[in-house]
């Protein structure tokens, strides 16, 4: 009897849940900023969350900030990286959101679909002030939501003196770029360059071949996928024919592996972000700065790389949005991104912060600032992490001869099409 | 039941029950323990290397430059009496519930005859075999809504009593003999005194082996505290030393094994405490 | 019965039950609020097309029945991650469990000396920190690795454990069994103390030998904890993640997809409905897998 009951009474309620649901056709959420953001200072309590790095040293930033707005507490919450994606969605879930977040640039398509972030008030920031490639991850059907807070984009480390000996500078073009991985192979190098044979992110080295030959993800009005395209179809033989003609082995390495090869030369060259200077001088040492440059990447009709980075972003939520804005809006400002460089050492996101000497002059920095002109990131849509993931998975099919190109690619499409925009 | 006269062993059957110690099993035994205790020894001995020698020489043993660099960086970075005393707080208020409440459970579906039994067992073993990560969005939005986020109650409630601690105790309890029992309720003890004074004494290696399940899944628990403790005071130890784990784009690993043999000090304490239990025998003879 | 009998019979039937449901009252309590609600919330959600964008308004989805569990079937990568799951608990949860039993039995009667260091030593592996534990791994794993250097030896050429699609899962299975060997052997160790010594005599009395007396003495007598043990290590083993996810990421080419990754990865992707889905068919196994274990393993009363 007892059963029988209980049975009905999970039944019933189970039914009553359903029966509430149902969704209404339109937008999650309110798609209109809430007006624009004065010049005054700003006052109150605000909370920001920021990952790794930056949640640990954002705070000293954060202390200026309070200087000049002596009303204004600003609470930074440290959250680890890799969880962080979960933590911010389940924040959202619970309406539990912070008033300022930073977000990985790939995240912004999905967290504004949820209608949890705040459209970017008009005239806030002017948006040709940063990098093109940068700003575009912050749009989401045509509606900005946050800030681009740093960048990073990839360009071609490779060795110097492997080089030299073989009498080669650094690539422009592709054929320059197999010519040139060759001679370094055939300096002794195992990989002449370092490729991901498919696999986890192994997008991020595809998709600018595809960029440089003309190529995109989405079409112009963003309504569907053009991988079945020429570009993509060259893109993946251009790829493949690295590990077909052995010039590059099919070796995948852990996070803080390729560093000691490309050191001890079995790697003769890869594509990193800016980070790489730093950790490539501190553990070659002294001797090894000589031995290794950064260059900006090949290309065929474009010489375009990958940009990533983080960005910034206000909850809808928010009970302070003043002062989260003008936070948000500040550290946008060319002055406060390059001290943000001297403390983080994070890339700024506005232009006019290169023009600054410690850019311009390093032999470094310089080639960053070149390629970050030139640099796409992928289109900010919520479906974008199910996509990319088709993409290593074919990729890996190809590289291990399990599958041709043009099937790969019409799977692709397929798969992606079926996944869809998202919007 | 009175104390049925044994026949004397003889020495030799005596010494058959505890035998010589045979050195083959000893060095089978050592060649396992070398497997098992190998990346732990390796893990020690990283937290005293620097990042860049681990990434060196990965499997280095013995470190080239020892250097407590790891170490001053965790406890000067870190806020640790802070996550430390978090975790101590989750952990034993987790463990103390689920000794207490899980046996009480335990000896129900165990030991005593009631409408519902079965049902109840169901209840138990269901919750157990549901995956934990699909409960999760809904169980913080509960959390959120019952106004316990980023609080101690929120950490420690969902787990104040859970299904593997109710079955464990509910199988050892059931390999207790009924006479013990019967024997107490004669005497007219009641449900609760039988409980506590004749079952729980004898459930040492029980209580034991929940101590330290349930401290280790408490204490390294990370995906929840990482959700609910929403300011850095309310961490515990996992989620503050994972923010450590990705640093400047590197994997910091010098940092990552200072910060888990931190980890794992008090969980290996507990289990060098508790083990002696382990070795706590039932005797028959002679109860009344 | 006499009447007086039957009634005082009812009576201790009826008060047992009363203290039986207090005794059970605070976990009741506690399991209501909140495992009942989840558990029920993310089941009805599976039945529905729930992303990350409906995340502030759940209830405003769209109810889709049965179409996220037959779109899970007809996608080959959540199949595939179902045989792997399959493959790895059919020979991970024996395996663990007979190494497991053979060590606690050497703890416990076959060795007198050094029994606490050994004890703590099994057990590391189950808290050494994962990380340590894959870095370790790789290496032993590795081509050029300490395992093809000892299968070198004997004139073996191991194959690349990891990359290959064949050997990818049943490193994993050795990894798995290492890590787990250290729990099951603490649920062991406390098992065999509830295995009276009385009996032991009993039978060395009518002569049985060592392996007589631990199938006749010993293993009926742990059929609780064993069946405990089975359980707990299936539905550990069913809801494998950990290892894949650190040292292959699923791959090469979903060789090592288990189907608790399949559903972390849908979560990632805000799928949250499908991936609820998922989930109960991991359920569903889990629960056929207990109850055959259940079958088998269950103490006659």
């Amino acid at each position: 009897m007892t059963r029988l009951m209980t049975g009905v009474a999970l039944t019933a309620a189970a039914a009553l849940m359903l029966t509430g649901c149902g969704r209404t056709d339109g937008p999650a959420g309110t798609n209109e900023s809430k007006g624009a953001i004065d010049d005054g200072p700003a006052t109150g309590e605000i909370t920001v969350w920021a990952m790794g790095n930056e949640g640990e040293v954002l705070d000293q930033l954060a202390a200026k900030f309070e200087d000049e707005n002596p009303d204004v507490t600003v609470n930074v919450t440290a959250v680890p990286w890799e969880s962080a994606h979960d933590r911010i969605a389940t924040s959202i879930a619970g309406g539990e959101t912070p008033d300022v977040s930073m977000l990985g640039t790939t995240w912004v398509g999905e967290f504004a679909a949820t209608g949890a972030l705040e459209p970017t008030p008009e005239g806030l920031v002017n948006p040709s002030d940063f990098f093109e490639g940068s700003w575009g991850t912050a749009v989401v059907d045509d509606v900005a939501y946050g800030v681009p807070w740093y960048v990073d984009t990839r360009v071609l480390y490779y060795r110097t003196d492997l080089a030299e000996k073989a009498g080669v500078e650094a690539p422009t073009t592709w054929d320059e770029y197999k010519t040139f991985a060759q001679a370094l192979k055939d300096q002794g190098a195992k990989s002449g360059v370092s490729l991901p044979p498919g696999g986890f992110d192994s997008w991020q080295y595809i998709a600018p071949l595809a960029w440089q030959d003309g190529g995109d993800i989405l079409s112009p009005d963003g309504s569907e996928f053009t991988f079945d395209t020429p570009a993509w179809k060259n893109a993946f033989e251009f790829y493949n024919s690295f590990f077909e003609e052995g010039i590059a082995e099919p070796t995948r390495f852990e996070t803080g592996e390729i560093e000691q090869e490309f050191i001890d030369g079995t790697v003769g060259s890869f594509f990193s972000g800016p980070f790489h200077v730093g950790l490539l001088r501190e553990q070659g040492g002294e001797d090894f700065a000589d031995k290794f440059a950064v260059a900006q990447v090949p290309g065929e009709s474009s010489r375009t790389s990958f940009t990533g980075g983080g960005n910034l972003a206000v909850f809808n939520d928010s009970e302070n949005r003043d002062a989260s804005w003008k936070f948000v809006r500040w550290l946008s400002e060319p002055e406060t991104q390059i001290e943000w460089y001297g403390i983080s050492t994070d890339l700024p996101s506005t232009q006019a912060a290169f023009e600054d000497p410690q850019f311009a002059d390093d032999p470094y920095l310089s080639v960053f600032a070149e390629q970050l002109a030139d640099s796409k990131a992928p289109p900010a849509i919520p479906t974008w992490a199910q996509v990319s993931a088709v993409i290593d998975q074919e990729l890996e099919k190809v590289t291990r001869g399990d599958t041709t190109v043009d099937d790969a690619i019409a799977t692709i499409q397929d798969q992606a099409t079926s996944i869809g925009t998202g919007n | 039941m009175s104390a049925v006269a044994t026949p004397t062993l003889t020495k030799a059957r005596r010494s058959a029950l505890t035998p010589r110690p045979k050195i083959w099993l000893y060095v089978v035994l050592a060649l396992g323990f070398v497997a098992m205790i190998f990346p732990f020894i390796w893990m020690i001995l990283g937290s005293f290397k620097t990042n860049a020698e681990i990434r060196a020489n990965p499997l280095g043993f013995l470190p080239e430059a020892a250097t407590l660099d790891n170490y001053t960086q965790l406890f000067g970075r870190l806020d640790f009496a802070t996550y430390f005393t978090n975790s101590v707080v989750v952990a034993v208020s987790v463990t103390v519930g689920n000794i207490i409440f899980s046996s009480m459970v335990g000896y129900a579906l165990a030991k005593l005859q009631f409408r519902g039994k079965k049902i109840l067992f169901a209840l138990v073993l269901g919750t157990l075999m549901v995956p934990g990560v699909v409960t999760f969005v809904p169980l913080f939005v509960l959390t959120s809504n019952l106004g316990l986020v980023n609080s101690y109650p929120g950490l420690i409630l969902p787990f104040l009593i859970t299904p593997l601690g109710v079955f464990l105790m509910r199988q050892f309890i059931s390999g207790l003999p009924d006479d013990i029992i019967e024997a107490a309720r004669i005497d007219g003890a009641s449900e609760w005194r039988i409980f506590a004074r004749v079952i729980m004494p004898l459930c040492g290696p029980a209580v034991a082996t929940l101590t330290i399940l349930t401290f280790l899944g408490s204490w390294n628990n990370f995906l929840w505290p990482l959700v609910v403790a929403t300011s850095e005071e309310k961490y515990t130890l996992p989620v503050a030393l994972a923010l450590y784990s990705v640093g400047q784009n590197a994997a910091q690993y010098g940092l990552m094994m200072a910060g888990a043999v931190v980890v794992v000090i008090p969980v290996l304490l507990v289990f060098v405490v508790l083990q002696r239990y382990f070795v706590q025998g039932i005797a028959l003879t002679g109860i009344k | 019965m006499t009447t007086a009998a039957a009634v005082r019979k009812g009576s201790r039937a009826g008060r047992q039950t009363l203290i039986a449901w207090g005794f059970a009252a605070p976990f009741l309590v506690l399991f209501v609020v909140f495992m009942a609600g989840p558990i029920i919330a993310s089941f009805v959600m599976s039945f529905t097309d729930l992303t990350t964008r409906d995340l502030r308004s759940p209830f405003n989805v769209n109810v889709i029945g049965l179409d996220n569990y037959v779109r899970l079937f007809q996608d080959e990568r959540f199949v595939h991650s179902l045989l792997n799951t399959g493959v790895f608990v059919l020979v991970g949860v024996p395996l663990t469990m007979a190494l497991a039993m053979l060590v606690a039995l050497a703890l416990n009667t076959g060795i007198t000396k050094f029994r606490t260091v050994f004890r703590v030593g099994y057990y590391a592996p189950v808290v050494t920190s994962i990380v340590a534990i894959a870095i370790v791994w790789r290496f032993i794993l590795q081509p050029d690795g300490l395992l093809n250097g000892f299968l070198g030896w004997f004139g073996i050429q191991g194959p690349n454990w990891l990359e290959d699609t064949f050997w990818a899962l049943p490193s994993l299975i050795m990894m798995a069994v290492w890590r787990n060997i250290g729990t099951l052997m603490v649920i062991f160790l406390a098992g065999l103390q509830g295995v009276p010594k009385e009996h032991h005599e009993a039978a060395m009395m009518d002569g049985a030998n060592a392996v007589q007396r631990f199938g006749n003495v010993t293993l009926p007598a742990m059929r609780p904890t064993v069946l405990f043990a089975a359980v707990i290590t299936g539905i550990g083993f069913l809801q494998f993640f950990e290892e894949p996810f650190v040292m292959t990421r699923g791959g090469p080419l979903d060789a090592t997809l288990s189907t608790a990754m399949y559903t972390f990865n849908q979560f990632g992707f805000g799928n949250y409905s499908y991936a609820s889905a998922a989930s109960y068919v991991l359920f569903l196994a889990i629960v056929v897998l207990s109850l055959i274990q259940f079958r088998l393993l269950k103490k006659e009363d």
